[in-house]
């Protein structure tokens, strides 16, 4: 169906926490309007990428255009507008919303609201989006679909006396779902005649076809003869094809207000048609971009190496090949004398990170030696110059430095109140500053600490997980700067400095933090053949240290004519894991040492 | 320039025995075991013992035939529990098939408590002339904690039984085997060990450290946190107290676990380490008498049929020299180490068919990889030799060995590739 009225149009998103069902749900509005035949049905067929799958999470947006014909018999086009559902990646999010007039929040009626979700439809409330509760998974024995609404009217202030119960797994509900769709949100504002913007939500890049740009058209349209304009990176194209997604792209001639569709173009790298730009016609520009464009800032740094030194070129191309794809994904040519030459990266969050180290070992067949996440700092220097440093090594000496100053969040943690006592530790072992404590039901809590962003980026996530038995969730965003007593902690093994296992402490966890780190070293680098040292140093002061002992016994102490090959494996697999290890002087040190500030607390 | 390789035909042959009186619980051997009172003839377990013994001179009369053997080892499981006519004619057959030189070493492994003085005899007549002996252990609490059938009584008498023999110039030698780093040992009690060793007037042993290899009760106890194996340092020092305890007495560590006064190294066992070839037969014996090496099948029946695909198609490709594989550049280096006079490197790659431009190419990328290891005195290198030193390179001889894997692994798929046939201008040495 094409050449819809605009009136017929229904856009909308999803919102929920992970697990809580939604790409399930996706699935099952795509079976029922027919979209997707049952037969072709992959389990979660939004999330394409194997990682998604596998994690059971959306990183990429994905969207897709069904036909519904509606109880009062007139035919409805509806485009539902995937959203990641990780904190990494919330300005996607609200990108995706500003797309939509209206979200189904679903909630799993035996669990609860969570700090993920709420976020999100703050999120969306602020975009003034008609949101319908579903209740999901009340085919579950334990679901109490009467409490959850209770504690949604409670928490967000949603009326709830018509949400919707459903099971996306047996199918219970979904038609009410998507009548509800069409009765109650609004049809996008009939802007045809006004000029072209279009606002990308998405995009992502093909091999063959450039950058694939997945976008909403807010004013005005768009046809496939057009010579389109992106406001923010001042390009323009000449458009190879536009077409909506039924999931699968197909190609339409124009595309009009309020329609959710796809153009290919040409273009090189997505960091040229980023998430948040404006579209419009290059003969007959828009005056005014749309509102809430804002460049995606890596949060967090680490360093990347091969461990085959031979490897950095393969390393180099992988990183470019990926930046094609992964407009927020920064990297820097880094090297040090330990480590060899390798790369700095910027990511979003922990989790982007941990996707594009996946990625690079999986997909470009690399091994890596990933040191341990990093903020940037801003360092006040003693001459007045302001230096903003990710990578710890390179903090400048402390007579040249005033002062460091480091990114604070405010972060709310949600949880069953048992777990308050637990979490608020948790939060002051960290740093944290105490804002607020509500109860949002008589049994959930809503704990609000500022911390610094370098206590979170570590092992915060899993040690909150660990403390609530995984009832807690948690939501933060950057707050601004703050003056701290902050220091260099080194590490030498074998009385050379290890680059990739400095650290910015503050002063007074670093004695702990320096013996806690030899004694994981200790644990984790193998003996060698020689006795090897582990300092950990402020300046030239050592404050801890232990060492390894040498090795002295690794032999197959019986070799005869029928144990050969055996033997032989063995030594193989001796030398496969010396492989994954980095040569650091003259020590061999396994990939988790670099992680093991991250594993002070195990 | 090609090299001008001369394969020589094989001179050993190894042949399994596979019954035991019962299984050690370190043991994962291609064993049966009978019973304590099992014997060849006509006790418990000798009607499996005879119809083994009609498969495997089957197989010995099926092989490709080659020149006179220089050595013969029959090993097992126990072959101390056949006959002495049993074993004459295993050794017949080897005769007919190949020949056996003059001066042959023929060597079988018997265990404490499974001969006496007239077996011993029996066995010597039919033209055994070195034993290698299950010992172990002279300590009776640790015999009985590993499974063992026998205690140190039966081997001492063993021990003193064989001594006579070569006293009189029956037994050319014998050997006796140890098992260190098992579970409850100590730097003391394995001193002891080492001492009362010495003091059978033994002239070679074998020591072996414990392995846990999986499926054995070992294994099994592991697995429930029930065996305390020595720490790792206790472990460290037991090493190097046998080299050295054993060098005092006056053995020479001609190979990482083998000590021998002089002129009493084991023919055998060097050919496994220089690369040459053996022929071997039985259930779950292993073969190469070309470089390819071949297991035979572990248990009776698989062996059985095995044997009924040979008679029918012929014996195995492996077992001729115009269609086996040859062992490798990595093999021949992680074995020829292993003694004490260890490899030229160069010389080794001319052997599998490498020419001038190859060694410069590919050979010196090793001998960085083993820059550390001569530093630190592990390796040394004399001229093109290089050999682990005693005790501290043998010790740590794994470390010498994953840079050469890690080495041979970087090396081009061409050159890694097993050396063909026909590249090879091979002359039949007869």
């Amino acid at each position: 169906m094409t050449n819809v009225p605009v009136n017929r149009l229904r856009n909308f998103c999803i919102i929920a926490h992970i697990d809580h069902g939604k790409s399930t749900l996706a699935d099952r509005l795509l079976q029922e309007t027919g979209t997707v035949s049952s037969r072709d049905m992959q389990e979660q067929f939004l999330d394409n990428m194997d990682l998604e799958r596998e994690r059971g999470i959306t990183i990429k947006l994905q969207a897709a255009r069904m036909n519904y014909v509606a109880s009062d018999k007139e035919k409805y086009v509806l485009n539902l507008i995937d959203t990641p559902g990780h904190v990494d990646f919330s300005y996607e999010v609200s990108r995706s919303l500003q797309a939509c007039e209206g979200a189904l929040l679903v909630v799993d009626a035996s669990q609860g609201v969570e700090a993920q979700t709420l976020a999100n439809v703050y999120l969306a409330l602020e975009n003034d989006l008609e949101i319908i509760p579903v209740l999901n998974k009340i085919d579950l024995p334990g679901s109490d679909p009467e409490r959850i609404k209770d504690e949604i009217e409670a928490i967000i202030g949603l009326d709830t006396s018509n949400a919707i119960s459903c099971s996306a797994k047996t199918g219970l509900g979904v038609n009410e779902i998507l009548q509800a769709v069409v009765e109650r949100i609004p049809p996008p504002k009939d802007d045809i005649n006004e000029q072209t913007k279009a606002l990308i939500f998405d995009s992502y890049y093909d091999p063959y076809r450039g950058v694939i740009v997945y976008f909403r058209v807010i004013s005005g349209k768009i046809s496939v003869k057009d010579k389109v304009l992106l406001m923010a990176s001042k390009k323009s194209y000449e458009l190879d094809e536009i077409g909506i997604m039924a999931p699968d792209q197909s190609k339409v001639d124009q595309l009009h207000a309020g329609e959710v569709g796809y153009l290919a173009a040409s273009i090189k790298a997505v960091a040229d048609a980023r998430v948040g730009d404006t579209i419009t016609l290059f003969n007959s520009p828009a005056s005014e971009p749309l509102p809430g464009y804002t460049e995606a800032k890596p949060m967090v740094f680490c360093g990347l190496f091969p461990t085959d030194a031979d490897r950095y070129p393969d390393l180099r191309e992988a990183l470019e090949k990926l930046q094609l794809s992964d407009a927020a994904l920064r990297y820097e040519p880094e090297n040090s004398s330990a480590m060899g030459f390798g790369f700095r990266c910027g990511f979003l969050g922990l989790l982007h990170m941990e996707i594009v180290q996946e990625r690079l070992e999986r997909e470009y067949d690399l091994d890596l030696i990933v040191t341990a996440p990093s903020v940037v700092y801003k360092v006040n220097l003693i001459d007045g110059d302001i230096l903003m440093v990710d990578n710890p090594a390179t903090l400048p000496d402390p007579q040249k430095r005033d002062s460091i100053e480091e990114p604070y969040v405010r972060m709310e943690i949600y949880a069953p109140h048992e777990y308050n006592g637990t979490l608020m530790g948790l939060c002051q072992d960290r740093r944290g500053e105490f804002v607020d404590m509500k109860y949002i039901t008589t049994e959930r809590v809503t704990l609000i600490y500022e911390l610094p962003l370098a206590e979170v980026v570590t092992d915060f996530f899993d040690q909150m997980k660990s403390r609530t038995k995984g009832y807690a969730s948690m939501e933060y965003h950057l707050v601004g700067y703050r003056s701290n007593e902050l220091v260099r902690l080194d590490i030498l093994i074998n009385s050379e400095k290890a680059d990739p296992l400095t650290t910015i402490v503050h002063r007074e966890k670093a004695y702990d933090v320096g013996k806690g780190l030899v004694e994981k070293l200790k644990e984790l680098i193998p003996r060698q053949q020689f006795k090897i040292p582990l300092q950990a140093s402020i300046g030239s002061r050592i404050i801890a240290s232990e060492s390894i002992s040498a090795m002295r016994k690794d032999v197959l102490a019986k070799c005869y004519g029928g144990d050969i090959s055996r033997k032989k494996k063995l030594l193989q697999k001796q030398a496969k894991g010396k492989k994954r290890m980095k040569a650091m002087g003259k020590v061999d040190v396994p990939q988790e040492a670099f992680m093991a500030v991250l594993k002070l607390n195990q | 320039m090609k090299s001008s390789y001369t394969r020589l035909p094989p001179r050993s042959a190894y042949l399994h025995i596979p019954f035991c009186k019962r299984r050690c619980f370190y043991c994962d051997f291609p064993v049966v075991p009978l019973g304590d009172s099992a014997s060849g003839e006509n006790g418990p377990g000798s009607q499996s013992i005879q119809s083994y013994l009609k498969l495997l001179l089957r197989e010995i009369d099926l092989s490709p035939s080659g020149p006179a053997l220089s050595t013969v080892y029959i090993g097992g499981g126990t072959p101390s529990l056949l006959s002495p006519l049993q074993i004459g004619l295993l050794l017949e057959h080897l005769r007919n098939k190949f020949g056996v030189l003059c001066g042959a070493e023929l060597t079988m492994e018997m265990d404490p408590a499974t001969f006496d003085k007239d077996s011993l005899e029996g066995f010597l007549n039919v033209g055994i002339n070195r034993v290698s002996l299950g010992g172990q252990s002279f300590d009776d609490e640790m015999l009985a904690k590993i499974g063992r059938a026998h205690r140190k009584q039966h081997l001492i008498e063993a021990c003193s039984l064989l001594n006579e023999a070569m006293k009189h110039g029956y037994l050319k030698s014998w050997s006796l085997d140890l098992i260190q780093n098992l579970p409850g040992q100590h730097l003391e009690s394995w001193r002891q060990q080492l001492n009362q060793a010495v003091e059978t007037c033994v002239p070679h042993l074998s020591v072996y450290d414990l392995l846990v290899e999986p499926g054995t009760v070992f294994a099994w106890r592991e697995g429930r946190g029930e065996l305390a194996l020595p720490e790792e340092r206790s472990a460290e020092e037991m090493f190097l107290l046998t080299s050295l305890t054993l060098r005092q007495a006056g053995f020479a560590r001609y190979e990482i676990s083998n000590y021998s006064y002089p002129g009493h190294i084991s023919r055998h066992n060097r050919v496994y380490w220089n690369g040459s070839g053996w022929w071997g037969f039985g259930q779950g014996a292993t073969s190469s008498p070309w470089g390819q090496r071949m297991a035979r099948p572990r248990t009776r029946e698989a062996y059985r049929k095995w044997l009924d695909i040979q008679d029918n198609q012929g014996p195995d490709s492996s077992l001729f020299l115009e269609k086996a594989s040859r062992s490798n550049l990595d093999e021949l280096i992680l074995l020829g180490l292993r003694c004490r006079e260890g490899v030229d490197l160069k010389n080794l790659a001319f052997h599998i068919g490498w020419d001038e431009m190859e060694c410069k190419k590919y050979l010196p990328s090793l001998e960085q990889r083993w820059e550390v290891a001569l530093e630190q005195g592990w390796l040394k290198k004399t001229g093109q030799r290089y050999q682990l030193t005693d005790p501290y390179g043998m010790n740590l001889s794994n470390q010498v060995l994953v840079e050469m894997m890690i080495w041979w692994d970087s090396l081009p798929p061409d050159v890694v590739d097993s050396p063909k046939f026909e590249e090879l201008q091979c002359t039949f040495a007869d």
